[in-house]
């Protein structure tokens, strides 16, 4: 079967950990063609910000400063941040539907989310408010659809599913309204639900730090009853699991992990359908294992795709994440024929 | 200890209640099988006890506490589920889903160590997977398949444990050994157990304690010779069937004897006076007609007895090798006069059933109707010394008293008298 980590689970985390630090110093370096700042400097920029050490260091020049400090170390940080916070929603997401084609967007919070962003962006208003605006969009979206899918106060899979279909079509109807109508803006609204890390500020990178740690933690302790509910909903009950708190405790942090992310990226795809997967095929089902896992592959996926989008010239980080990660899912997935996990 | 008691149980799914009423008592040790047609509601109260019906009405008690008024937690603790299937998305390996068995005992920053592994190991050992425990749960036989389930079952260490239908798919060695192993735990430890089947033979011999369902309400409850009868079975599942009691084990079996439609009952009720054998198919083929059949008097170890014992028919019943007594006489007087009709089976009469004659001659004189099997006869079984013929001859004269020659005419018979 596949699943080579899967005895060694913390052996497959500690490897994709190094890979996570290796590419997130590789980014650092890579920067426009304008700009080139050779390696040991931009290291040593980085380390002269720490305490401690940080005083031992050589002074640099004030625009290498501000390069490395104020534009290539919050994308980097956003690019974790945004790459683990979408990948652990997907697990969960996947884990609470038993389905694999549940991904962070399923209840409809992208589309939510473009729509708020677009209005942002119609009116006109600053980039302030386009977050907040899309953040609030994204998550009442999430609340409809939530709400449609609860049958006789249970929620109800096939529902919750069909409805965030259903909201999310609505919403993307509203969305190509405002583009079709505006003239401006029309470019800013594409470019917004293309999704990437290119506006990455520090306030950002402080908001998403928080939110995203305890949340994947959340994810992380709701890891066997996440394992429990594989049995199924009525058979986690009688093995001790309150399976519908869980689902909902469950859902709002993977909605919240997802519409936080959405709200300063735009939408960002495959992330958070593809990588669960393959940290499942690399550890296996066992969440307590495929939870961190997901996490720094999520990381090191999305940091080395912005980091290709750099040096490719800054198009939308969600074409590259399609165009690699849908091989290397095809990949995975012939190379597991049959055994994809679910 | 009382583990469960359910008193006025109703519920079900959306609308309209399955269960209709349930009053049930389990004590720890108890072994209880569950029996009835498909949609009786036996899985319905499966999902009632370990807390899992959207609507429930009536009492559920798990040690004497309400089960709404207790955590998922605290019923897992008590109660364990065997299903019939269970389908589990990704590949687990056995021992993670034997170590599910263990989440009512773990805090939530608990993990699956010491005590724990130890209970998963144990657990795998009693049902034999020790040796699997790393193979992918997708990979198993059926019947390993339904072990590991088992196995998880019980590394839960509950007081109660429901196996619903939990060896309908396996084959008769792999059901032999699941049930066994819960027979053994049943009787070392005193685990309680209820059992849903579809197989009345396995649960006869395993349960000291049978409840027949009905749609949705308890029809007989008892050991299961009390349960299991043919009666019981013909009114639940309309099935003919002949209860017999394996010799070597002491444990009943149900043969089934369905020939073509079942009949509908007659309300008509046919004393047979018979012995020795000669009421045996009779017994059966009016059983079948849909007669309702009483029988006496019988001596407790004629072959006519076990018979109607095996049919569930009421019979007044003498001590073995021993003369009819006036009091036996008197009680079988009353029982004929109960009847429909009084069939006279073609019995070898000796001085120890002569008053079973002299009944159906009292009865013919005061009215009652009488059919004589086989007059011709008569003569070669009377070990009376004449008085049987005597008597036999006086009854043919009565008009209320019809001869059958042929035992195979008695249902053409019966119709036209009845």
């Amino acid at each position: 079967m596949g699943a080579p980590f899967r005895e060694h689970p913390k052996l497959c985390f500690t490897l994709l950990a190094l890979g996570l630090v290796l590419v997130m110093v590789a980014s650092l370096t890579v920067g426009s063609k304008a700009v080139n700042i050779p390696v040991e400097r931009v290291v040593g920029i980085v380390l002269s910000r720490l305490p401690l050490i940080g005083r031992k260091m050589p002074e640099y020049s004030d625009k290498d400063i501000s390069i490395i400090i104020l534009v290539r170390l919050p994308r980097l940080l956003m690019g974790v941040l945004v790459g683990a916070g979408l990948s652990v929603s997907g697990s969960s997401m996947q884990g609470i539907f038993r389905n694999p084609l549940a991904s962070p967007y399923i209840l409809g919070f992208s589309a939510g989310g473009a729509l708020g962003a677009s209005i942002a962006i119609v009116l006109g208003l600053g980039l302030f408010w386009l977050p907040i605006f899309a953040f609030i969009l994204g998550m009442s979206t999430a609340f409809l659809v939530f709400f449609l899918g609860r049958v006789n106060g249970r929620i109800d899979t096939p529902s919750l599913l069909l409805a965030g279909i259903a909201v999310g079509s609505f919403m993307g109807a509203l969305t190509s309204y405002i583009k079709f109508m505006s003239h401006r803006g029309l470019q800013d609204i594409v470019f917004w639900i293309m999704g990437g890390l290119h506006g990455s500020m520090w306030s950002h990178v402080f908001i998403l730090i928080p939110l995203i740690s305890v949340s994947s933690a959340i994810v992380l302790f709701f890891s066997r009853e996440l394992n429990v509910l594989q049995t199924g909903e009525e058979s986690a009950s009688q093995l001790g699991v309150e399976v519908q708190r869980s689902k909902v405790i469950l859902l709002c942090v993977s909605s919240l992990l997802a519409s936080a992310v959405v709200a300063f990226t735009g939408v960002i795809g495959f992330v958070g359908l593809i990588m669960p997967h393959s940290a499942r095929l690399l550890v296996g089902p066992n969440h307590r294992h495929l939870i961190p896992t997901s996490a720094v592959l999520g990381a090191l996926f999305l940091v080395g795709c912005d980091t290709l989008v750099r040096l490719m010239g800054n198009m939308p980080v969600g074409i590259v994440t399609g165009l690699f990660g849908a091989p290397f899912f095809i990949y995975l997935l012939v190379k597991n024929r049959g055994d994809t996990g679910w | 200890m009382v583990i469960l008691e359910t008193v006025g149980l109703k519920g079900g799914y959306n609308g309209e209640n399955v269960l209709k009423g349930i009053d049930l008592r389990l004590e720890s040790g108890g072994f209880l099988g569950v029996i009835g047609p498909n949609g009786c509601g036996k899985s319905t109260l499966v999902k009632a006890i370990s807390g899992v019906l959207p609507r429930v009405y009536g009492d559920v008690r798990l040690k004497d506490e309400l089960i709404s008024d207790m955590s998922r937690k605290e019923i897992a603790k008590v109660v364990a589920v065997v299903p019939q299937k269970a389908y589990i998305s990704f590949p687990f390996s056995v021992e993670e889903v034997v170590s599910m068995g263990r989440t009512p005992h773990l805090g939530r920053f608990e993990s699956v160590v010491g005590e724990h592994a130890v209970k998963v190991e144990g657990s795998l050992e009693a049902v034999g997977l020790s040796e699997m425990a790393d193979r992918n749960v997708r990979d198993l036989s059926g019947g390993e398949f339904q072990r590991v389930l088992l196995a998880r079952a019980l590394a839960q260490e509950p007081e109660l444990i429901l196996l619903d239908e939990a060896t309908s798919h396996l084959d008769i060695g792999h059901k032999l050994d699941v049930l066994g192993l819960v027979s053994r735990l049943n009787k070392k430890e005193g685990l309680a157990v209820i059992t849903v089947h579809h197989n009345l033979n396995l649960a006869a011999r395993f349960c000291n304690e049978v409840m027949l369902m009905d749609q949705g309400e308890i029809h007989a409850i008892g050991r299961p010779e009390e349960v299991i009868t043919p009666n019981h079975l013909r009114a639940v599942y309309g099935v003919e069937a002949e209860v017999n009691k394996d010799v070597r084990n002491g444990s009943l079996y149900v043969v089934p004897l369905i020939k073509g439609d079942h009949k509908t009952p007659k309300n008509k009720v046919v004393h047979v006076v018979g012995g020795g054998g000669s009421a045996e198919e009779m017994m059966k083929e009016l059983i079948e007609e849909g007669y309702e059949v009483t029988t006496g008097v019988l001596n407790a170890m004629d072959s006519d007895l076990k018979a109607a014992r095996f049919m569930s028919i009421e019979a007044v019943i003498e001590s073995p090798f021993s003369e009819i007594s006036p009091l036996k006489m008197k009680e079988n007087i009353s029982k004929m006069k109960e009847a429909d009709v009084i069939v006279v089976a073609p019995f070898p009469i000796g001085p120890g059933n002569l008053r079973n004659l002299k009944s159906v001659e009292v009865c013919a004189k005061e009215g009652s109707r009488v059919i004589l099997i086989k007059d011709g006869d008569v003569g070669a079984r009377d070990y009376t010394e004449g008085e049987a013929v005597a008597i036999w001859g006086m009854l043919k004269n009565i008009d209320n008293v019809k001869i059958c020659d042929e035992p195979s005419d008695l249902n053409e018979l019966l119709e036209k008298i009845l």
